[in-house]
């Protein structure tokens, strides 16, 4: 469904991502994991079209996209459930999930509405409240929703469960394991790599902007060498 | 005051002479060409002009706040000289009860231009504390506002306190033969500008004042207060442009409400960015270029076809040649310029440092001065900090210590707090609870450029350069300060040190030029040239390969034994923190969860969970 | 206490005026980081199209609708031709570019009509009282305050409840998240640009019909008050614009009231001694706004 080729990113002189390849199957969860730094975010960054790749391709359901801005992806089935969330603190949390729906038709849209709604009961409570005054773990379902009120094809999600209390971290998983169910295909950028492993079909472990290893989520789980992988540390 | 003679003085003032006399040769060459009282006017109000750009070059360009004020303290001076300059008798007929006793003073022109000065110095020092009461730095809004406001109180003063100014109608006008009648005081007073210009741009506060403009941030860290040098430009910029003020007014005759507001704010802004508002060179430049342009546009204007004398009997661009057009054309240069070229023609080149670079005598590279002995009782402790944003903690009761002669290292997944500690220590963030001391004294809270001048001194795990300036400068600026301020510890000189950075060759380039391994070498290279008891680097390595990561142990170590310094390194790079550092602290959830040897910490099964999540394989 | 109950009516008149500039003013910063220096602009735009048709035989209720139109399409096309050349520069740029939009407008009216003023005639009713109880109030202020209440009403109305309204707060509020949602850069600055025109427009008509006349430099004062009440409110605040133009407007025809005689007449200078006070103080503003995410 998405593969990406030989992408390279880089922020000034500095390369972020270099020579990237990998791929992500419809109905897959795949795990994106690599230590702070490793140049996660530019990677889903230069997939969304916020970053633009100096070299290799994006290819989305068959066709290039490499390059494209945002909304085109976005139209495309393509959405992103940024770092740190990124609600819209001052909106309402239903104002939140019409911009998140903003590409879809009104009547639509409702229904979308009505569908997160159910999918997150904590949220229907707080309908009309202002999103900043939402914890974080609602704060991050908000995220996820809106993020689905695009009915995207393909969810991005970067660090869902970062700065979020161990609680809520299981909170998280849990979430990420029922939209496996529903067979939504994800791709999701975690640094706390053994819970993600542990719902991920496949995952990759990204290190200083190169991939270092990929396997299914079972297989990375059962590497013993998988901390000296991750964090460069030499055994 | 001046850090190298040769180059902060001696070039500045052949540049300054080289400058002065090719802009005002031309301009008189214009004049012997052209002929007529109109062509000799229109070059001396240029050579006026000139000292007022590079009044106001003075303060845009070295700090980088925007002031649109600057001919606001243009009027105030321009009216305190003609109310003192003026014969009492031809004041009677305009204002003959002024306030003071004014309509009586009569001092000429030499003292009473020193008055204007003085007065607009007083007022510049009032603003001066305001600006910096609100925080002004390279682009601050507040700024902006603080000097619009200038501008329209002091024309709304010249418009409406008729008593004094003569408000609208009136105004102050000097008697008939009394005006300016030599060019003598235009052409001291220009190069004097001009070289006060480039001599405070090269001197100490000058390029302190620089960095500032770079990166206020990054300023800060090197131990630099900008507000200082920031009033210093100031100050020194309104004494320019209140000479230029008092020989507008004189030279003009007269002064009404209208010649020190928004259209002359324009043109001398046009002026200053079409050259290049960071280039002494650039400001003279654009003031050239536009007066060049406006006279085109206004003989075009109004002679039309004439003009080129080509005869025409069709016009198809009579639309076009029309009274008028000067003012259209500053407007499209000013638009033109921001979206063509933004930095002006010049951008920061100075024609007294390109003399300095093709002439000086090239240096050989220094060898390598030996090891200092690292000062091992200077400990560095914080304890219990705490940082809470709302109700997130950030920090929560993490703790520390470490000694000048230690490599430590601080380690931990994403959000883990790493940063923010080193910014409690380095004074940019305030705890909440919690101190952080350095051999004993107290420094929680302290401003982050006291923080500094005690001997902290970081880097950013964003590179903040001072990209404009060359490499060679930006190692420069923090032994300025170092030398006023850590004159205790022998350093090594600015040349070592470039060249322990493995940067010689590019010593000339502007730091923005670099690549990234560079950037980061020039980073470490900067905050050592401060003396610094602890080396604080949050992470050297992001965005490295594993081999240039390798590489930065060495460049670490080599750097923080040349000075004397400890080391505190945040960096998520195991490989390189296990090389390098004697002890590790490991952060997760911002509290310390473990301590110890690089052994001891790759070992530790708490390290490991807060990496890989809660149940990781052993 | 009549005294003042008048000055707060002539000032909240005066006020709201200043109000929709602001607003203008503040929608373009929420999406751009721009302080639009050029925001004047629309009103010589627009005063000076009100004049060729008043010189038609237009009448005042033909002639403000289509000032509200001119002053949308001048927007559009500053945008287009200036603004949209210089996105993400930084804000010295920014800045920059504004202000010489700003003196090429008014230069070009120069160039092209001339710098003379031209007069029309102000409307019948603009100079009428009515009195209730003791206090006099003009039906002009009346106007401008039901106005604008309306207008506000409004475009409260446009932010909170259709989409593109959502949109403009969200791209507001975080500019790179709501590309990521989907919203089209493009087409949410120049939707801001022609919101910012409307409001412009509809304060243009209030502004001309005071003032009876258009000239190249008619510009500045409205820009100024539109800015200035903007930053006094906090850059980037609608809410706060808003307010920050009520407050100018109350403020100048109190001190033009209460201050001794010779000083009146600086009232303007005051207001804007005031205005660096406040800046020095509380450099963000009265409200203050997290920095916007820049385009």
């Amino acid at each position: 469904m998405l593969e990406t080729v030989g992408l390279t990113t880089t922020y000034g002189s500095i390369a972020a991502l270099r020579d990237v390849s990998l791929s992500v199957g419809e109905g897959e969860v795949v795990g994106l994991i690599g230590p702070n730094g490793a140049g996660k975010t530019t990677l889903l960054g230069s997939i969304a079209g916020l970053l633009q790749p100096v070299s290799g391709s994006v290819v989305f359901e068959g066709s290039d996209v490499t390059g494209n801005a945002p909304d085109k992806m976005l139209k495309a089935g393509l959405a992103l459930v940024p770092e740190h969330r990124r609600i819209f603190t001052d909106l309402t949390v239903v104002e939140n999930l019409k911009v998140g729906g903003i590409t879809v038709g009104a009547s639509e849209r409702a229904g979308l509405l009505e569908e997160m709604a159910d999918l997150f009961p904590v949220l229907r409570d707080k309908w009309e409240t202002s999103a900043g005054f939402l914890s974080g773990g609602e704060a991050q379902q908000l995220a996820i929703a809106r993020a689905l009120m695009s009915k995207p094809r393909l969810l991005m999600m970067d660090e869902p469960s970062l700065g979020l209390a161990p609680v809520l971290v299981d909170l998280v998983f849990e979430l990420i394991e029922s939209l496996r169910n529903q067979g939504r295909t994800l791709l999701v950028v975690e640094q706390n790599a053994t819970r993600m492993l542990e719902v991920s079909d496949r995952a990759y472990v990204l290190r200083s902007g190169e991939l270092v290893a990929e396997g299914t989520g079972a297989e990375l789980l059962e590497r013993s060498d998988l901390f000296d992988t991750f964090v460069g540390g030499t055994s | 005051m001046f850090p190298n003679l040769r180059r902060d003085v001696g070039f500045p003032f052949l540049g300054s002479v080289a400058l002065f006399g090719l802009f005002v040769g031309s301009g008189l060459l214009y004049t012997s060409l052209q002929g007529g009282r109109a062509s000799g006017n229109l070059i001396t109000a240029m050579f006026i002009d000139a000292i007022m750009v590079v009044g106001i070059q003075i303060y845009i360009g070295n700090t980088g706040v925007f002031s649109f004020g600057h001919i606001g303290f243009g009027a105030i001076a321009g009216y305190t000289f003609a109310l003192f300059a003026i014969d009492p008798v031809d004041k009677a007929t305009r204002i003959a009860d002024a306030p003071w006793g004014l309509a009586e003073v009569g001092t000429g022109p030499v003292l009473a231009a020193v008055i204007a000065v003085v007065v607009t110095l007083v007022i510049a020092a009032i603003i001066g504390i305001g600006l910096a009461r609100s925080g002004a730095q390279s682009g601050a809004v507040a700024a902006t506002v603080i000097t619009l406001a200038l501008l329209f109180v002091t024309h709304e003063l010249a418009r409406s306190w008729v008593r004094l100014t003569g408000g609208e109608r009136a105004g102050l006008a000097f008697g008939i033969g009394d005006t300016l009648d030599s060019r003598l005081p235009i052409y001291l007073a220009l190069f004097a500008s001009i070289l006060a210009a480039r001599l405070f741009a090269q001197s100490r506060a000058g390029r302190l004042s620089k960095a500032a403009r770079e990166d206020d941030l990054a300023a800060r860290a090197m131990g630099i207060n900008p507000i200082v040098q920031q009033t210093i430009a100031l100050l020194l910029s309104v004494v320019v442009v209140a000479v230029a003020s008092s020989l507008r007014v004189y030279e003009v005759g007269s002064v009404l409400p209208g010649l020190f507001f928004f259209d002359y704010t324009l043109l001398t802004l046009v002026m200053l960015v079409v050259g290049g508002r960071n280039s002494v060179t650039g400001s003279i430049l654009g003031v050239a270029v536009i007066t060049a342009a406006r006279e085109v546009a206004r003989r075009l204007g109004s002679e039309g076809y004439e003009f080129f004398g080509i005869g025409l009997d069709d016009a198809p661009l009579d639309w076009l040649f029309r009274e008028g057009l000067p003012r259209v054309v500053l407007g499209l240069a000013m638009v033109g310029f921001m979206i063509w070229r933004s930095d002006g023609l010049l951008s920061d080149w100075e024609m007294d440092n390109w003399l300095w670079r093709t002439f000086r005598d090239n240096p050989k590279m220094p060898d390598l001065p030996g090891p200092l002995e690292a000062v091992s009782s200077s400990e560095l402790q914080a304890s219990d900090v705490v940082v809470a944003f709302g109700g997130f903690r950030a920090l929560d009761g993490a703790s520390m210590a470490a000694t000048g002669d230690e490599i430590i290292g601080l380690i931990g997944p994403n959000g883990a707090g790493k940063t923010t500690l080193v910014n409690v220590i380095t004074g940019m963030v305030p705890p909440t609870s919690g101190s952080v001391s350095l051999a004993g004294q107290d420094l929680t809270g302290a401003p982050s450029f006291k923080i500094a001048r005690a001997g902290l001194v970081r880097t950013f795990q964003n590179l903040r350069l001072f990209g404009l300036l060359s490499v060679r400068e930006n190692v420069e600026i923090p032994a300025l300060v170092a030398q006023q301020h850590r004159s205790a510890r022998k350093l090594p000189s600015i040349d070592e040190l470039v060249a322990a950075a493995g940067l010689w060759e590019h010593r000339d380039r502007r730091a923005s030029e670099l690549d990234y391994g560079n950037s980061r070498r020039l980073e470490l290279a900067r905050a050592a040239a401060l003396g610094p008891q602890f080396l604080l680097l949050d992470e050297p390595t992001s965005g490295m390969s594993d081999s240039e990561s390798l590489q930065m142990i060495e460049q670490v170590r080599r750097m923080a034994s040349l000075v004397g310094a400890g080391v505190l390194v945040i960096d998520h790079d195991l490989n390189f923190i296990t090389g390098i550092c004697d002890r590790i602290y490991c952060l997760d959830q911002g509290a310390v969860i473990a301590a110890g040897t690089p052994e001891q910490i790759q070992a530790d099964p708490q390290v490991r969970a807060a990496y890989l999540g809660v149940s990781a394989p052993v | 206490m009549t005294e003042l109950i008048q000055n707060l009516i002539d000032g909240l008149g005066r006020g709201s005026i200043y109000a929709l500039l602001a607003l203008g003013v503040a929608v373009i910063f929420g999406v751009m980081h721009l302080l639009n220096f050029a925001h004047g602009e629309l009103i010589t735009v627009s005063g000076y199209v009100a004049y060729a048709m008043f010189n038609q035989g237009w009448s005042w209720y033909l002639v403000a609708p289509l000032i509200v139109v001119v002053a949308i399409i001048a927007s559009l096309l500053i945008e287009r031709v200036a603004f949209s050349l210089v996105r993400g520069a930084s804000d010295f740029t920014l800045v920059l570019t504004s202000f010489g939009v700003h003196f090429l407008v008014s230069a070009m009216f120069v160039m092209f009509v001339g710098a003379r003023v031209k007069t029309f005639s102000e409307p019948g009713w603009i100079a009428d009282t009515i009195a209730i109880g003791p206090i006099n109030v003009e039906v002009f202020d009346l106007v401008v305050i039901g106005v604008t209440i309306v207008t506000l009403l409004l475009t409260v109305a446009i932010l909170q409840k259709t989409m593109f309204g959502l949109a403009l707060r969200a791209a507001a509020a975080d500019f790179d998240t709501a590309r990521l949602m989907g919203i089209d850069s493009n087409r949410v600055i120049r939707g801001a640009f022609a919101l910012s025109g409307a409001l412009a427009g509809i304060a243009g008509i209030f502004w001309l019909m005071r003032a009876g006349n258009t000239a190249p430099s008619s510009g500045i004062d409205p820009m100024l008050k539109g800015v200035l009440a903007a930053l006094i409110g906090g850059l980037g605040s609608m809410r706060g614009a808003v307010l920050g133009g009520l407050a100018l407007g109350v403020a100048e025809v109190v001190l033009r009231s209460q201050l001794p005689g010779e000083a009146a007449a600086l009232t303007e200078g005051v207001v804007f001694a005031l205005i660096a006070l406040l800046f020095i103080f509380r450099p963000q503003g009265i409200i203050s706004v997290a920095t916007a995410e820049r385009v």
